[in-house]
């Protein structure tokens, strides 16, 4: 078991954080357009966990290709990339195929860490703000 | 001939995922080459690693997506779409 960086931790976190609030939203909306039943539920589940622990994993792909030659680290992040987008594509099947999962409910989550990180810099830009004002 | 039209439907469903899935190419090329230079940079500035891992790990997640609408539309196109052609084509001819 390898010990998590500070920064992995920091961002693993942040984008945890982000996935659950869009989660939350996302179940909001199927509720408002009258289609939430249980598969939404599990098919949430199912997508929010996936997109985020692929973050978490790359995160320490990234902290351990640092830590490596400049080659080696490359082919490192290539494997690690297949492996990872394997998993996503199984979780996905899964998701399709199986009936107790929502099929949007499932694949949607998945684009959660990118919409965090598209939220990123309002964030940072507010919190630099305040640091100047204080 | 029904069955013909029906195999082509099905064989270009997969055509269609397999080929969006090249895509998926090119986030692993992309990332390989973000982190090498990112070895390069810590080497050059240690002090910097903090700042390089975060900026890294953002970027990786947004290469990361391209790869992911394709694996999407994959998954669609194996899964949902031929079932949705093959009725389309069997109530055309009814």
């Amino acid at each position: 078991m390898i010990k998590l960086d500070a920064t992995v931790r920091r961002e693993s976190r942040y984008i945890a954080g982000w996935v659950l609030v869009l989660s939350l939203v996302m179940e909001a909306v199927f509720l408002v357009i009258g289609q939430w039943d249980y598969t939404v539920l599990l098919g949430n589940l199912l997508g929010g966990s996936v997109a985020t622990f692929n973050f978490l994993l790359m995160g320490m792909t990234v902290q351990q290709a640092l830590e490596k030659e400049e080659k080696e680290s490359k082919d490192f992040m290539r494997t690690s990339q297949t492996l990872r987008t394997l998993m996503q594509f199984l979780a996905a099947v899964l998701g399709v195929a199986l009936p107790c999962f929502s099929i949007p409910a499932t694949l949607i989550p998945l684009f959660f860490p990118r919409i965090a990180i598209a939220f990123r810099p309002l964030f940072d830009k507010k919190s630099a703000d305040n640091s100047k004002e204080v | 001939m029904l069955e013909l039209a029906i195999g082509i439907i099905l064989g270009c469903c997969a055509l269609g995922a397999g080929m969006a899935m090249i895509a998926g190419i090119g986030p692993g090329i992309g990332e390989g080459n973000a982190v090498a230079k990112a070895c390069e940079a810590i080497g050059r500035q240690p002090e910097c690693k903090g700042a390089v891992t975060t900026t890294m790990l953002m970027g990786c997640a947004i290469a990361e997506t391209t790869g992911l609408y394709a694996l999407v539309i994959a998954i669609l196109l194996i899964f949902l779409a031929p079932g949705r052609f093959v009725n389309i084509l069997l109530e055309s001819i009814r």
